[in-house]
């Protein structure tokens, strides 16, 4: 029997997991993801779950655990966040050429240095380039949702790769809301239990899954069906997204359009503050500036087509970063910038905007900000999100940090 | 959209009391949406938790800094500047004190309520310091669209989730239900939308590294920081039976007790952080726990 039950972007993201019947889940713990592992454990360990939970002696292992699990044909779930995720990162790169499905829950938390529990996104960015499929999630219903399509999308045939479902450390992973539970039956009508369609690790067949290749050409080729099995994602993400709807009655497209149709002003945005760009929206409409936002939901592949076709016509765009490349700006939007380049009807101003960094808020007056900005006949890019309060407190930490005699 | 503010101190069941809330909104038939915003967990610090109601999609996440009820749990964080629980307030803010009387200072700004929950809560409970139940009780009636049945499901649901036993959830529900019976409820105003402005900003100037990287040329400044307004409890030592053997000394985590000249040992109140392990190593009893009440200077 389908539920709606309060639960927290970590709650929902174990629910997930549990609605699509894991059978192995390596687990470390990290602040803000530990309330998924600690779930998981729970039910495994009340026989809620069946299958095998293993605690890791790090996020290393643990993605190495996790591919070479979904290399004997079980179905994986594993999660991590911030430091975590980037001391997995060698793993990624590997676990992703082995072409081995299994959905990971990335809880957005910014890095050191210096330290914070706070999100933002520059580590889920910096996992862009390892060959995920990523998907990003506003809701803690999507954070649910992602992962059912994500299991769909991985154990495609002509996909076979790793999804990474990304939702805000705080402002979704402790946030609670109602969420909706479909019940068992439907969700194993969308998503059957795993059936294998590649060789896997068997004791009776020995096989090898990471030869080494020298000369270029052989190591091209892999690399090459890697980028088109990626590519092929967005085909199969559309697809399974139909296949979603017509289960469970919610559509997902690649990107969401909120109030674009007229727009002469589009914010581009990605994960929970997504909400927040979709409040300042209304509250420019009612202001008579006709605002819109497109959120981000596929980010690997990226829906280059999908997000110029949204952009293309509208005058003037802003790309909300919450990362920052030092030396560059934001990370995405020069993707987005390429994704418009060929088409006669791009915005006229496109407008790269860094704020959300390690967790600070974007509040309706920033997005009021960027309006004008947007306007500016010399507009500079890219625009901070930083203001005279926020120099202020610096300066005024930095009195106690400084003990004026060791200066000189 | 009804935004709700509760303040308190980790481990007085401030996050449990905005989760109930929320759930008993959501049954109540309303969206919900609750969040707990806390540093790394420690006992006492102040915390603070948010709970939205509402009857449309809520397009709104993180902390409320416009708050229409403010719940303070404890009212030793009226002038904690971290803590700030009237920050935002305005005159049409209800506010809630777990006080015996009204602050003077509160009564002239806002439209004040009080309760004496922790004698309640030591009624029902057995224990003065968990306010979970009290508050969301407290938070529910002045909310006045939210039945008392809706109230106690969500106490039943959040409490069990934490695995407490038949008989404390049975005192909660009690208290619950006394508490909701004996609160008016007060008109809460849905405020009128403020036009939007546009936040002046300011392009960040380049700094020497001393001050544009983290370095702390200042060390031992942790002491700026007065961990004693952590403080829910406070030891005080009998120095009528004290026979100086420094246990307390020895045993305190946080090294905030010390010895003064003549042998006797000393708590520093500015930074005790009020853990009570002191009382429980004393081997003769003779430390002595008080509840604090009035503001930290």
């Amino acid at each position: 029997m389908k539920t709606k039950i309060m639960l927290t972007g970590n709650k929902a993201a174990a629910w997930g997991a549990r609605m699509a019947g894991v059978e192995y889940v390596p687990a470390f713990p990290i602040t803000p993801q530990t309330e998924i592992i600690e779930t998981l454990a729970k039910w495994f360990a009340d026989g809620t779950l069946q299958g095998k939970f293993t605690n890791m002696d790090s996020e290393h292992s643990m993605f190495m655990a996790a591919g070479s699990a979904g290399a004997t044909g079980v179905r994986v779930f594993t999660a991590s966040s911030s430091q975590g995720i980037l001391h997995g990162m060698e793993s990624l790169y590997t676990i992703s050429g082995w072409r081995t499905p299994m959905v990971i829950v990335n809880v957005s938390r910014a890095l050191a240095t210096p330290i914070t529990l706070e999100p933002d996104h520059n580590d889920v960015m910096s996992t862009r380039d390892c060959g995920l499929i990523q998907l990003h999630a506003e809701t803690c219903q999507e954070v649910f949702d992602f992962i059912l399509m994500g299991y769909r999308i991985a154990e495609d045939p002509e996909v076979c790769l790793p999804v990474l479902v990304n939702m805000d450390g705080f402002y979704l992973s402790f946030t609670r809301e109602p969420v909706l539970i479909p019940d068992e039956e439907a969700v194993r009508n969308f998503l059957p239990l795993y059936t294998v369609t590649q060789p896997v690790f068997q004791a009776s067949r020995p096989m090898a899954r990471a030869s080494a290749v020298f000369g270029g050409a052989t190591y091209t080729s892999f690399k090459l069906q890697q980028e088109l099995a990626s590519r092929s994602a967005e085909k199969c993400f559309n697809q399974t997204a139909q296949e979603f709807e017509k289960y469970f009655g919610r559509l997902y497209e690649p990107v969401e359009a909120f109030h674009l149709d007229d727009a002469e002003y589009v914010f581009v945005m990605s994960n929970s503050f997504a909400t927040k760009g979709k409040s300042a929206v209304m509250k420019l409409r009612r202001q008579g500036i006709k605002a819109g936002l497109l959120k981000l939901r596929l980010f690997r592949p990226f829906p280059s087509e999908a997000i110029a076709s949204a952009l293309g016509g509208h005058a003037k765009v802003a790309v909300i970063d919450q990362n920052l490349a030092p030396g560059m700006g934001g990370i995405t939007y020069p993707e987005i910038v390429t994704s418009l380049y060929d088409r006669e009807d791009r915005p006229e101003k496109i407008l790269s905007v860094i704020g959300g960094l390690g967790g600070k808020d974007i509040e309706d007056q920033d997005f009021m900000a960027i309006i004008e900005h947007l306007d500016k006949p010399d507009m500079q890019t890219p625009l901070y999100l930083y203001d005279e309060g926020d120099a202020s407190g610096f300066s005024r930490l930095q009195q106690i940090a400084k003990l004026k005699e060791a200066l000189s | 959209m009804w935004r709700i503010r509760i303040h308190g101190r980790g481990g007085q069941g401030i996050k449990t009391a905005s989760q109930i809330l929320g759930s008993a909104g959501f049954y109540s038939g309303f969206q919900a949406q609750d969040f707990p915003l806390y540093g790394a967990e420690r006992r006492g610090a102040p915390v603070i938790a948010f709970t939205r109601v509402s009857e449309d999609p809520i397009l709104e996440r993180g902390p409320i800094s416009s708050p229409d009820i403010i719940l303070i749990g404890d009212e030793t964080l009226l002038n904690d500047p971290q803590s700030a629980p009237l920050c935002g307030a305005e005159p049409s803010t209800v506010v809630f004190v777990n006080s015996a009387q009204v602050p003077e200072v509160l009564s002239q700004k806002f439209s004040v309520t009080t309760t004496n929950l922790t004698d309640l809560c030591f009624q029902y409970l057995n224990h003065r310091t968990v306010y979970s139940s009290a508050l969301s009780a407290v938070g529910a009636r002045l909310l006045g669209n939210i039945e008392l049945e809706c109230l106690l499901r969500a106490v039943e649901d959040e409490l069990i989730q934490q695995g407490i036993s038949s008989q404390l959830l049975q005192g909660n529900l009690d208290l619950a239900r006394e508490i909701f019976e004996m609160i008016q409820p007060v008109a809460v105003s849905q405020r009128e939308e403020k036009g939007l402005t546009a936040k002046p900003l300011v392009f960040p100037s380049q700094l020497p590294v001393v001050d544009g990287a983290p370095i702390i040329l200042d060390p031992g400044n942790m002491a700026l920081r007065k961990t004693g307004n952590w403080r829910v409890e406070r030891p005080e030592i009998d120095y009528e039976k004290c026979n100086n053997c420094l246990i307390c000394y020895a045993r305190c985590p946080d090294g905030v007790i010390g010895v003064a000249p003549d042998g006797r040992p000393e708590i520093d109140y500015d930074h005790c952080k009020g853990c009570l392990i002191c009382a429980l190593e004393c081997p003769g009893h003779f430390i002595h726990t008080v509840k604090e009440t009035g503001t930290f200077p």
